[in-house]
């Protein structure tokens, strides 16, 4: 019973992680786009 | 080209050669060959993935597109780590834990035979043309900027390629994928550093410049079904081809499979959904930053030689008419862009406004010389193509310009090897030992591996050397390709669904491959980027009606 909890727990923090680091990249591209664009 | 650069081209292909037969000795048996044994390093795998995606098109067309379009491309890779995240729990646990070698075989285990031959069948059909799309692509470029034959460049790129996979096998793919990233990713950040140097502005000064015409623009919010690369289209479109893309290729898939556990399969896959992003971005800023340089350094009016000449030859005189009128114009946009760069911030606005009127105008004769070309030639121009294959060898320092054009080459040879060895693969398990021989030793269907790759090579090359007189017959498959990548990751998605059935999936396919073409021809204005959406969604309504409610027994 433990082990598809531990799954659902790494898939959390997994995902979590990557839509972290997404979302940084975006706000960068982002902060790029409006510092520059005109 | 300086003969310390053809040193290096020359040096790095011989020594990726002998490096990838060098891993035959780990290939005797069929796992060996076709999976090196499932018993790869997360971190090899996973630069092996990115490397294979990382095609001869992405270091010529897309640094091209950075120059002429800006970073709004970027926009495309969106939906990419969402894609990993889901396949890392749906998809590379089921085919890891099947032990199987494609991913089609674990479809006639969950389906049926005629599911499965279906799938890998559309699978060798769009990749077997695609694979020489892939040759030609930078052996078209390669063949107008040294006026070589073509089939001398198809065979500079494609020859090496097909002898160190067809021996060394996945083994040898990967492990030479791993020095060609390191080699590509330190040939593009040189080349953002001596930009950086060679511009007359500073970094900051350029980015102003840049962003006053729109090449740093990344985001486009706008809520269109045809614009290809919208925010929305790279997020929900862009996730639905990327799971197509890297949970049902088996290009793809087949990196996976050879990695040593489930959790390394997925690590892989990660390593792409942190990295592609940012990656992606460094390939587009090299293509603005030599838009930038060519603000101060004077462009051809034409990139491709060959076109050059060509319009030369045939409108002398309008040509040199256009060429004295080009040369006025970007004197006076250097200036612009010079004024831009040392406005105070009070000022910049005016002095964009400028710039912007004299790029304008600069993108108008730029438009009439490739009207020049198009009508001098019979084809498309596709000058952006050669933007930074001509600023490599005319601006770049020697020896760097080799490393650049080496890391072109690395590109294309991952790309193939890639396409070779999942052809292969797929021929021999889904094809040959499924239908034609199923008890056979091994040493028999290694052979008949090493020999349907070999043929696919060949197939390749032959393709690419005559890509150009069989454009529209390739561009119908491609489209024809975009018709079932959605579909498939339907099937894929299906046989998640403990209920459905072989004769729903057969079906739903069907239905979801009509359904795209439908949309294509009814809608042709529909970007590509949501034909994956309606093909899955539409597998997976057929499938799961015409599986009613009983659970299937397979």
């Amino acid at each position: 019973m433990n082990e598809p909890l531990d799954d659902r727990t790494r898939f959390q923090r997994t995902l979590v992680r990557v839509m972290s680091v997404q979302v940084v990249t975006l706000v960068l591209l982002y902060l790029l786009q409006l510092m520059f664009t005109r | 080209m300086h003969p310390i650069n053809w040193l290096i081209v020359v040096g790095w292909i011989g020594y990726v050669v002998v490096d990838g037969v060098r891993r035959a000795r780990n290939t005797r048996e069929l796992e060996g060959y076709l999976l090196a044994n499932r018993s790869l390093p997360w971190w090899a795998v996973g630069l092996s993935v990115m490397a294979t995606q990382l095609s001869a098109v992405t270091m010529i067309g897309t640094t091209g597109q950075g120059a002429t379009d800006g970073m709004r491309f970027v926009q495309f890779y969106f939906g990419l780590p969402l894609a990993m995240v889901i396949l890392g729990v749906t998809l590379v646990p089921f085919l890891h834990g099947a032990k199987v070698y494609t991913a089609y075989e674990y479809l006639e285990r969950r389906f049926d035979a005629k599911t499965r031959s279906l799938t890998a069948f559309l699978f060798l059909l769009s990749r077997g043309m695609s694979c020489g799309t892939i040759i030609a692509a930078p052996a078209v470029v390669f063949s107008a900027i040294f006026g070589w034959k073509m089939s001398a460049c198809v065979a500079l790129i494609g020859v090496p390629t097909v002898l160190y996979t067809m021996i060394g096998g996945v083994q040898a793919v990967t492990w030479v994928d791993v020095k060609q990233m390191v080699l590509i990713v330190g040939a593009l950040l040189a080349i953002v550093i001596t930009l950086l140097v060679q511009l007359p502005v500073s970094p900051v000064q350029a980015l102003h410049v840049a962003g006053a015409v729109g090449r740093l623009r990344v985001f486009d919010f706008t809520p269109s079904l045809t614009n290809t690369y919208t925010f929305w289209s790279g997020v929900i479109g862009g996730t639905f081809l990327m799971l197509s893309y890297f949970g049902t290729d088996q290009s793809q898939v087949q990196r996976y499979l050879s990695a040593r556990s489930v959790d390394e399969a997925r690590s892989s896959l990660l390593m792409s959904a942190y990295w592609k992003i940012p990656l992606q971005a460094l390939v587009l800023l090299v293509g603005v930053l030599v838009f930038t340089f060519y603000l101060f350094t004077r462009p051809p009016l034409l990139f491709n030689p060959a076109h050059d000449k060509l319009v030369r030859e045939r409108q002398p005189a309008a040509y040199a008419q256009l060429q004295s009128r080009y040369a006025a114009e970007l004197t006076a946009r250097d200036l612009a862009a010079r004024d831009l760069a040392a406005a105070p911030p009070d000022e910049r606005d005016r002095a964009a406004q400028r710039f912007q009127l004299r790029q304008h105008q600069t993108e108008a004769m730029r438009g009439e010389a490739l009207k020049l070309a198009e009508d001098a030639s019979g084809q498309p121009s596709r000058d952006v193509n050669y933007i930074i294959p001509r600023f490599v060898l005319d601006h770049l320092p020697i020896g760097l310009a080799g490393i650049f054009i080496a890391a072109i080459l690395a590109a294309a040879m991952n790309a193939i090897a890639a396409e070779l060895t999942s052809l292969a693969t797929a021929s021999t398990i889904d094809f040959y030992r499924r239908w034609i021989r199923a008890e056979a030793s091994e040493q028999h269907f290694l052979a008949v591996s090493r020999v349907a790759l070999g043929v696919w090579g060949i197939f390749a090359c032959v393709v690419a050397t005559f890509a150009a007189n069989l454009g529209s017959l390739i561009e119908v498959v491609n489209r024809f390709g975009s018709f079932f990548y959605g579909s498939i990751l339907g099937v894929f998605l299906l046989a998640m669904y403990p209920r459905a059935r072989g004769t729903g999936a057969f079906v739903g396919l069907i239905a979801g491959m009509s359904a795209v073409a439908a949309v294509n021809f009814g809608a042709p204005k529909v970007s590509f980027l949501w034909h994956n959406v309606i093909g899955a969604v539409t597998v997976l309504l057929v499938g799961m009606v015409l599986s009613g409610g009983r659970r299937a027994t397979a």
